[in-house]
Parts: structure tokens; sequence; C-alpha cells
């Protein structure tokens, strides 16, 4: 009887234990993820508009163009404000990133962009040199999507593939492949938006 | 021949505690307040805590202000780092081994 007794002493304790185990790491694991999210998003978002827009610049026709100019314009500006503005959402929330990883990683797209398509220039595939670039960036957002466990970055990853493939295989014209990236542009910033927005909700 | 547990880490091994280096762990620093409001627990009971993990050099605290206003700034030692991955580790793999037991 005393056996039986301590038998199921032990068990309840040595149940209630691993419950309290599994809660404590469930509970670290939750706090891990809440403070990735409350820090991520901005410099998330500064990766994709930057690397965006000198992706679109290889795909347009030329940097001096109107268009061109946009893309020279629109995404450092852009990059700029949303540095900025992560800078001061990070100091008034309370929680403080470090935006290295970010630059490295958004240094590191646009140099492996520019390399393949120097690449294709040297090795005389203009194709190489006009799309590689959207190729390689894409392939980039998945890995970053990836750690980031970032629907958003994986959904600009896929959508920049698709653009470049219909681009390719449709033979699509130079007005309708800029229409294709305007959109993913303005799509790309309303989910930027809209992510940063629900972000800012679930801050304190 | 040393039980499984003798691995764990009395200072960390603490629901709240654990919280505190997730957190710190992911980011550069955090502020008290930020503590407070994403692991639910009063201002008193954070601050046992952080005495606690302070004392034993798993983190840093900074006080001063900011925009006219105290801020205390939190932020975890290397030693801390390396606390927490070990906690981690040693109660996933005490956790895997009581599951793999209970199947057998």
């Amino acid at each position: 009887m005393i056996q039986t007794i301590t038998a199921f002493v032990t068990m309840e304790v040595s149940s209630v234990n691993v419950d309290e185990a599994r809660e404590s790491l469930a509970f670290s694991e939750y706090a891990r993820k809440r403070a990735r999210d409350d820090m991520g998003r901005p410099w998330l978002a500064l990766v994709l508009l930057a690397s965006l827009s000198v992706v679109s610049l290889s795909l347009t026709d030329a940097a001096a163009s109107p268009l061109g100019l946009f893309w020279v314009f629109a995404g450092p500006l852009g990059a700029g404000a949303i540095a900025l503005y992560a800078y001061r959402r990070n100091r008034s929330s309370g929680i403080d990133s470090s935006p290295l990883a970010y630059v490295a990683i958004t240094a590191g797209l646009l140099i492996l962009a520019y390399t393949a398509g120097k690449v294709g220039f040297a090795f005389g595939v203009p194709a190489v040199a006009r799309f590689g670039p959207a190729i390689v960036v894409a392939g980039g957002y998945f890995v970053l999507a990836w750690i980031e466990r970032s629907w958003t970055v994986a959904a600009v990853s896929f959508a920049l593939l698709a653009v470049t493939v219909a681009i390719i295989g449709f033979d699509l014209s130079p007005q309708q492949s800029k229409a294709l990236l305007f959109g993913l542009y303005g799509i790309t910033l309303l989910a930027v938006g809209f992510g940063m927005r629900v972000g800012r909700q679930q801050l304190p | 021949m040393t039980h499984p547990t003798s691995a764990l880490d009395d200072t960390i091994h603490q629901r709240v505690r654990l919280g505190i280096l997730a957190v710190l762990s992911e980011s550069r620093r955090a502020d008290f307040g930020y503590l407070k409001e994403i692991l639910e627990v009063t201002a008193g009971n954070l601050s046992q805590h952080l005495a606690i993990l302070e004392e034993a050099g798993h983190v840093q605290i900074a006080k001063g202000i900011e925009d006219k206003r105290s801020r205390t700034w939190i932020t975890v030692t290397r030693k801390g780092r390396a606390a927490l991955a070990a906690e981690v580790a040693t109660m996933k793999a005490l956790l895997e081994g009581i599951t793999t037991a209970q199947r057998a």
C-alpha cells in the first residue's frame, strides 16, 4: 500500500515537473518570438524596399530615364525614412535591436545582384545581365523568409520570381514590365505598412 | 553518475527568468517597462528576478535619463547567453528522454 502511494506521488511530482518544464520552455519561446517580431519588422521593410528598388532598376531601360530616376531615388529615400522610423520606434517601444544583421543582409543581396548582372555582361548573356539580379534577390528573400519565419517576405520572394518569369517567358513589352514592377512595389509597400501597423498594435 | 536534472541551472530554471534571458538574447537591450509588459509580471516581481540574474552575472542593468524620463536598460551578458543556451538544451533533452521513456 505504502509502495503504491509512493509510486503514485512520484508519478504526480514527475508529471507536474514535466508540465512546468514544458510550460517554461513554451513561455520563453513565446517571449523570444514576440521580441523578435517587435524588433524585426521595420528593418525587414528596409531590406525589402532597398533591394526591390535596385532589382527594378536592373529591369528598367536606363537609370537616366524618368522611371529609372524614380527607382534611384525612391528606394534610398524610402529605406532612409524606414530606418529613421525603426530607430525612433525601437527607442520608444523599449526594445532595442542592432541593425547590423539587416545592413549586412541588404549589402550582401545588393553585391550578389550587382555581381550577377556583371557576370551576365562579361559572358555576353544579356538575359542573365538583366534578370540575374532579380533571381538572385528573390532567392535571397526566400532564405530571409525562412530565417525570419515571415510569410510577407516569402510572398515578396515568390512575387518577384513570378514577375521575372512573366517578363522572360511571355516576352512582355517594356510598358507591361514596368506596370508589373510598379504593382509589385505597391503591393510590397502595402504589405510592409500593414505588417508594421499590426506590429505597432501588439506593442505595449 | 549524476542525475540528469543536476545539469539544470537553479538561477535561471524559473519561468520568468528564462523569459527575461530569452527576450534579451534576441535584442541588443530591453527596458524595464517592456520586460514587465511582455512577461506579464509586476514591477516588484521583475526587480527581484533581475537582481538575482544580475548577481549571477547573467545580465547588466543601466539606469539613466532619456527624453526627460528615467529609463532602465537591461542587457544580457555573454555568460547569460551561454547559460540560457545550456538550460534550454538540457530541458529539451530531459523532456525528450521522458517522452521516449513514456512511449516505451
